[in-house]
């Protein structure tokens, strides 16, 4: 057990390590010229160049590397180039470990960046995840028991056609219908707990929550459905009937559990991937979440802003990976033998 | 007469006089699939629809010439007023067989031209893209799941580690790229920006069935049909492509026909964030356009949003209904 653990963090190392080099590989060495990516879209030549050696982009691509290895594990400090740093102080930043970049243009590492940006990502997430996840399961589970009936049509029907919908679309009507012409929730507009309290919060991320839940939730009711459907055909589920369980016990004690499993992989793999910020939910409603901090460093042409978010998310994405595989192994005690 | 003696003589001609001559009728799997698609009326009406885009896609051409429309032919000065909105149809004016879904505020052109060629943009790039992405998933899946060992840990490690790479991000990230590189020739950008629209597409693509095949492979390499081949001196890739792929077109099948909305999913959101095909008419950059004209001319956005949504939906449904044919433990 413990022996397994081990093992899947020691490949998840790998795969950060890996996967931080193929983002850098990709990002320093394609047919633009990295610092011009950085500098902003109206640079002078000299302030290309000044931002080439800030950023340490005139070096090596290992070297590069290894400077940013350094930095996620006890923090470094830019201006990159030494010579720079020694000619003016002043400028010189402190990046934190994990030191995640420098964005050039906004004067501050990513860090900070994402730290301003983080609480309204997760607040969307928190929202979007519980009612995906509530309301998928749940009609996933009567759409499995009413099978074939008109429920069952209906349920999957309407959340199919709901994933149909480009998000950006679902989005645009809930805040023109339902926010502003029927006024059942006020203007969108992030309001932190802070300033309005727990109630205001969550009032505000209920319209991009239900939009960002809208394209999940298809997935979960269609597995849900497909798993219990197959686990009430189980064997064990006819020993449990035959012993004289009744019809709702059954469903949540053993069919339930046993569709567990995937839904937990999947389950670990979306939440990772919505926390790393909506970009469409929150470019639509405009919050200045991870995903807007994205498409306005894509927009502004701000490499490193870019660099450390897809970094951020990778390595958000292994390491739910580990931990839904560790809880794989307490959930299925098969696992553990492998 | 004993069993015996009726196999020996032939069957007895007073108990039985017409014995059943002639061939049993057995179906492949591939049959027993299709006869149950096909008596699925749902799964009909779909692969009906499907048809029709598809039909819509490839006389593109020949649609514009029937409505007498004509693509990216406005011209802003006489098609638009002084506030850019157009001079015929919608949203001041009436219907009008000259331009049945409106002309396009800004520019003039027409929008039912728009909406075909788009059709056919959308079904282009998913298509190959999805073709693509199938291809390199068998093949990566069959040549991990037969290969014990370095081949399979080699790549079952690249498999997770595209999973981890945040798809929306690096997608955008790289259309930006493109413009810069390609900003003094618009033409070679239009080739480059949907060309890497498809790799950008393939490349997050593949993981899914590869995953899918390795597993089935692991599980149907250990069967006496494989060891046979083995021992009779088959090569690896014969195998590979006679033996075990065959037994691999169900689940091939059912990817394809859901990897395709996804992906024509995917591609809209990319025109929508910008990342889309430049040059060519697509449904996504018609959305985005249309979006600030939402108030007031709702059928620019609605028409490419009408599209979208009942090719997924169809697309979708149709795979589902695919994926029941094949699963012999579901019945209708």
């Amino acid at each position: 057990m413990v022996a397994y653990i081990i093992r899947r963090v020691i490949v998840g190392l790998l795969m950060l390590v890996a996967m931080s080099f193929i983002v850098f590989a990709l990002f320093m060495k394609n047919p633009v010229d990295p610092a011009q990516f950085s500098c902003g879209k109206n640079c002078p030549p000299e302030r290309i160049e000044e931002t080439r050696q800030a950023l340490g982009y005139d070096q090596p691509l290992l070297v590069q590397w290894g400077a940013f290895a350094k930095g996620v594990v006890v923090g470094r400090e830019y201006p990159a180039d030494e010579a720079m740093r020694e000619a003016n102080p002043e400028l010189v930043t402190e990046c934190a470990a994990p030191c995640l970049g420098y964005s050039q243009q906004l004067q501050m590492t990513v860090n900070d960046e994402i730290a301003e940006a983080a609480p309204v990502s997760i607040s969307i997430a928190l929202v979007a995840v519980t009612i995906w996840v509530v309301f998928g399961v749940l009609f996933g589970v009567l759409a499995a028991v009413f099978k074939g009936t008109l429920v069952d049509r209906g349920v999957v029907g309407a959340t199919l056609s709901l994933y149909a919908f480009p998000t950006f679309f679902v989005g645009a009507l809930l805040i023109n219908f339902v926010a502003i012409k029927w006024g059942i929730f006020p203007a969108p507009g992030y309001v932190t707990i802070a300033e309005g309290g727990v109630g205001e919060w969550l009032l505000q991320l209920m319209l991009p929550g239900f939009t960002l839940a809208a394209v999940y939730m298809a997935g979960y009711v269609r597995m849900t459905r497909a798993f219990v459907l197959e686990s009430m055909s189980e064997d064990y589920i006819r020993t449990a009937k035959s012993k004289g369980l009744k019809g709702g016990k059954v469903l949540f004690k053993h069919a339930l559990r046993a569709a567990l499993t995937p839904l937990v992989t999947m389950f670990g793999l979306d939440v990772a991937a919505v926390l790393g910020g909506a970009i469409i939910t929150e470019d639509v409603f405009n919050y200045y979440g991870l995903g807007k901090l994205a498409v306005t460093a894509n927009e502004t042409y701000d490499l490193p802003t870019i660099v450390g978010l897809v970094l951020l998310l990778g390595a958000l994405v292994i390491i739910a990976n580990i931990v839904v595989d560790v809880l794989y192994a307490f959930i299925d005690p098969r696992v553990r033998v492998a | 007469m004993t069993v015996s003696e009726v196999l020996i003589q032939g069957p007895d001609p007073e108990i039985d006089p017409e014995p059943r001559t002639g061939e049993v009728a057995g179906r492949s799997p591939m049959r027993i699939a299709m006869d149950r698609l096909l008596s699925d009326k749902v799964a009909m009406i779909c692969a009906g629809i499907v048809l029709l885009f598809v039909l819509i896609a490839i006389f593109a051409p020949l649609l514009c010439k029937l409505f007498g429309v004509e693509l990216r032919a406005g011209d802003p000065v006489t098609d638009t007023d002084s506030f850019n909105y157009p001079v015929i149809g919608p949203p001041n004016y009436g219907f009008t067989w000259e331009a049945p879904l409106g002309l396009e505020p800004n520019s003039g052109n027409d929008l039912l031209a728009e909406w075909f060629y788009g059709a056919r943009t959308s079904l282009l790039v998913a298509t190959i893209a999805t073709v693509v992405s199938t291809v390199v998933g068998v093949v990566l899946g069959l040549i991990a799941g037969y290969s014990r060992g370095w081949g399979d840990r080699v790549i079952t490690f690249m498999i997770d580690l595209f999973l981890t790479l945040p798809f929306l991000l690096v997608a955008i990230a790289i259309s930006p790229m493109l413009v810069e590189r390609w900003r003094e020739n618009p033409t070679m950008l239009d080739n480059a920006s949907l060309i890497a629209l498809i790799v950008i597409l393939s490349i997050f693509g593949w993981m899914g069935l590869a995953r899918l095949i390795r597993g089935e492979v692991i599980s149907l390499r250990e069967r006496e049909f494989i060891e046979a081949a083995h021992v009779l001196g088959m090569p690896t890739h014969r195998i590979l492509f006679k033996e075990l792929l065959p037994n691999l077109v169900a689940p091939i099948v059912v990817s394809f026909s859901l990897s395709l909305p996804a992906t024509i999913a995917a591609e809209a959101t990319l025109a929508y964030l910008g990342v889309g095909v430049t040059g060519r008419p697509s449904w996504g950059q018609t959305i985005l356009r249309a979006q600030s004209w939402f108030d007031e001319y709702p059928l620019y956005l609605y028409a490419p949003i009408v599209g979208i949504v009942v090719l997924v939906f169809a697309l979708n449904l149709l795979g589902d209904a695919i994926r029941d044919a094949f699963d012999p433990k579901s019945f209708r």
